[in-house]
């Protein structure tokens, strides 16, 4: 009777994960799948005519390139502000976990707020119109817990030794900030930052408001009044009218791409990730 | 120096968040003032009217919600259970790297294959309930279980793995099996864990907006008479974050009281998905008291 | 009661064991000593095929429970683990009552009425020398007594179970002086119904408690039996060298 439990629990156990697996990478196949036939230099090269129906999405993929750069960019420092006032700055347990838990909570809350906030204060009070840049703005707040936190956890992993080793030397907190902590934690800053551009790169919400139109721009000119296409907001739009079967295919060869880009860009982070992994439960 | 640009930036950061908080509280004043609390019970929203009731789209992201966890939640705490149960070292790293790169597919992807796939199953499947159209509450709550499935498998197996292997251990020297093992001394210490991950993937539901936009219907004013019965999934409706990613906001900015009783509405998922992120967080770090 | 023949163990390929065989006769505490790293609780854990828990772990020969193999196809692990009791050395208490706790692996055996349950725990309790301490406060949690009182209630979690043989893997070397004790006490008074294979590093501890002595010593990269013969024996006229030059550094 026990066996019989022994079984059971493992063999349901099992169903799940394989259909929870199985639907995930079933997913991934489908697009995949319809999106092939799509693909082509041309694909990558061209900009889109006919409202979708032909051409290609290079101008979309050079939007969504800038608005990651600029994402990228904007959201670096302020985490490495965050994290090196958690970690060296802030005395008190309390002070941490309150800028602890405001990043959580940071986390949580949904990229459309964020996109709402950007169209607020710099779309309508500021007057730039839709800008390439607001998109910067909004991208990288969404990605600052992930990066944030991804840089604390590198930080605290670096040996307690190194620092009193520095500050037996006599060198200051800043100086030991600029000699053992920064370049230590240079490889979780590009990973959190790869993490989160994956999560960027996917986001329609956060720039539908802000930066992104859907023909008819290329390069921004300038700040204001300069936005750009994405590929996301390029889905988003034709997947509301996807009775066309010219669109069809399209449609599939750009949702396969940019969950290629998204992919790829988890997967460069994922040597250093499994190597913190490893150094951690050494 | 190095001091003052570290406060400095992460002032910056700070001040934004709360200047965003601030926004949404301070733009969406005079739709408070004009409906009171009726804001968040009135199941009207006629906006040419000046008509604003919140509370369909609050129960609309509530149902769908729900519905994603109730069917996510036992697919995803079987499948946590068999990776940190029941997988070696090396092949639980591969599924839990597996997991996490699908748990970064973008939800536009997700809301195309539910138009052009989940869309039209559901049609059909329910048929015979004779629905409008396939873009319901129920295909939203559906393609959600799905996006959430990553999150509450990767979580759940954390919160498994983080009851000590000695426990286990002395369980098994007792004489148990592994079921017993786990349904008796593994899943009732990773309770707290567990707890969280399904308040945070519930967060995470709650807070989606393209993909439920998508598929919802977006249909306003089409709140049940009975709420708990299970006829209204099959309609279509609205959430808190379908009438967000909808034209109304782009329209609404001229006139103050519309454009309030849309950031209101931004401004309560700000306090909802606050509030689920804190307290998931808050009960699942309660272990380190 | 146990006996064992040939047994090695190796763990991805390196071998941690080799040719150990030895008896454990009925009513006797066999104790196992050795320097750290030999190989004593490996030695200990293949006795109850907790070895198979363990991966990489590769267990060869045979272990024999009163003449039956452990290591027969079709073994009931579960039914072979709850005759072969252990004790570690950090006592493991599960979040539960005291009352709940001990009767942890007893209630999976079979089904037992409230009378029943009553009987299992007071038992255990008394056997384990902790029934007077504990009496009045079965319902509250276990995890507030002391380690010492933690590590007799992992032993009467242990002995409700019924097993004919009890593994002890280095159990006093967590407590306190009057902690341990009262175990070796405990140690001697169950030797009675019981049998006991007692891993310590602790050479009086030895000395005070069992009947025959095992050593295992490090040998070619390897966890070999050195010497094994009745307690007195090993220890008044040590035969090899690094049975005597362990005693010397350990005294």
């Amino acid at each position: 009777m026990r066996r019989l439990g022994d079984f059971l629990l493992a063999a349901l156990a099992g169903l799940c994960a394989l259909v929870s697996v199985g639907i995930l990478v079933g997913l991934v196949f489908v697009v995949a799948q319809r999106g092939a036939p799509a693909l082509s230099w041309s694909f990558f090269t061209e900009q889109i005519r006919l409202v979708g129906a032909a051409g290609g999405i290079f101008w979309n993929l050079v939007g969504t390139m800038i608005l990651l750069a600029s994402a990228c960019l904007i959201c670096g420092p302020m985490a490495i502000g965050l994290a090196l006032v958690e970690c060296v700055w802030l005395r008190g347990d309390r002070s941490r976990r309150a800028l602890r838990t405001v990043l959580y909570t940071l986390n949580g809350l949904p990229s459309i707020l964020f996109g709402l906030f950007g169209f607020i204060v710099f779309v309508q009070w500021l007057d730039w119109g839709k800008s390439w840049l607001i998109g910067g703005i909004v991208l990288a707040l969404g990605m600052l817990p992930t990066v944030s936190v991804a840089l604390i956890e590198r930080l605290k992993a670096i040996p307690a030794s190194y620092v009193e080793a520095a500050a037996a030397l006599g060198l200051s907190r800043a100086q030991i900030v600029w000699a053992v902590l920064l370049p230590q934690a240079w490889g979780g800053l590009i990973t959190g930052s790869l993490l989160g551009l994956a999560r960027a790169a996917g986001e329609t919400a956060p720039i539908m408001f802000t930066c992104t139109i859907f023909a008819g721009a290329t390069w921004p000119r300038g700040i204001v009044e300069s936005p750009v296409l994405t590929l996301p907001y390029h889905i988003f739009i034709l997947a509301q009218d996807s009775f066309d079967p010219a669109v069809g295919a399209k449609l599939w060869g750009a949702a396969l791409v940019l969950l290629g880009l998204v992919f790829f860009l988890s997967l460069i982070a994922l040597p250093s990730r499994l190597k913190m992994h490893e150094e951690a439960n050494a | 120096m190095t001091r003052a640009w570290s406060w400095f930036f992460s002032l910056v950061a700070i001040g934004t968040l709360a200047l965003l908080v601030g926004i949404f509280v301070w733009q969406s004043l005079p739709v408070w003032r004009h409906e009171g609390w009726g804001y968040l019970t009135g199941t009207k929203w006629f906006f040419r009217q000046q008509e604003f009731g919140a509370w369909p789209m609050i129960y609309g992201s509530i149902v769908v919600s729900g519905v994603a966890l109730v069917l996510a939640a036992p697919f995803g705490m079987g499948a946590a259970i068999f990776t940190a149960e029941y997988l070696p070292r090396a092949p639980r790293l591969a599924v839990k790297v597996l997991i996490e790169l699908l748990a970064g597919v973008p939800s536009v992807v997700y809301g195309l294959l539910g138009i052009l796939l989940l869309r039209n199953w559901i049609y059909d499947l329910f048929a015979p309930f004779d629905p409008l159209s396939g873009d319901t509450l129920l295909t939203a709550g559906v393609l959600l279980a799905v996006m959430i499935l990553p999150t509450v498998v990767t979580l759940g197996d954390d919160a498994l793995r983080a009851v000590p292997a000695a426990q286990r251990r002395a369980a098994r020297a007792l004489g148990l099996t592994r079921a017993e093992t786990i349904l008796h001394v593994a899943l009732p210490q990773a309770r707290r864990g567990l707890g969280a991950a399904l308040l945070l993937a519930l967060g995470r539901a709650f807070g989606e907006t393209i993909a439920v936009f998508l598929v919802v219907g977006r249909q306003d004013n089409n709140l049940p008479e009975r709420l708990l019965s299970l006829r209204p999934l099959l309609e279509s409706g609205q959430t808190l974050t379908s009438k967000l990613g909808g034209s109304e906001t782009n329209i609404s900015y001229g006139d103050p009281l519309h454009w309030a009783a849309i950031v209101g509405l931004g401004l309560i998922l700000l306090v909802l998905t606050g509030a689920l992120t804190v307290i998931g967080t808050a009960f699942g770090r309660r272990s380190d008291a | 009661m146990l006996a064992v023949r040939d047994l090695a163990v190796h763990a991805n390929g390196q071998p941690l064991l080799r040719n150990v065989s030895f008896d454990v006769q009925p009513g006797h505490v066999f104790g196992i000593i050795g320097p750290s790293g030999a190989g004593k609780s490996t030695l200990l854990r293949a006795l109850n095929r907790l070895t198979d828990l363990i991966p990489g772990l590769r267990v060869s020969g045979d272990v024999r429970l009163r003449g039956a193999s452990n290591y027969a196809d079709g073994t009931d692990l579960n039914a072979l683990r709850a005759r072969i009791g252990m004790l570690f050395q950090q006592p493991v208490i599960f979040p539960a009552s005291i009352g709940e706790n001990v009767l942890f692996g007893a209630k999976r055996l079979r089904s037992l009425t409230r009378v029943e349950r009553h009987e299992v725990v007071e038992r255990a309790l008394r056997e384990a020398a902790l029934w007077d301490e504990v009496r009045d406060r079965l319902r509250t949690s276990a995890l507030t007594l002391s380690v010492g009182q933690q590590q007799r209630l992992c032993l009467a979690r242990a002995l409700a179970v019924e097993p004919e043989v009890i593994l002890m893997d280095e159990p006093t070397s967590a407590l306190d002086p009057k902690s341990t004790q009262a175990i070796e006490d405990l140690i001697l008074r169950l030797k009675a119904h019981r049998t006991i294979v007692l891993v310590t590093h602790n050479v009086a501890q030895a000395r005070r408690v069992a009947d025959w002595l095992a050593c295992i010593c490090i040998r070619d990269g390897a966890g070999e039996i050195v010497e094994s013969a009745c307690c007195d024996a090993v220890l008044g006229n040590p035969q090899c060298r690094e049975v005597i030059d362990y005693l010397q550094h350990a005294s």
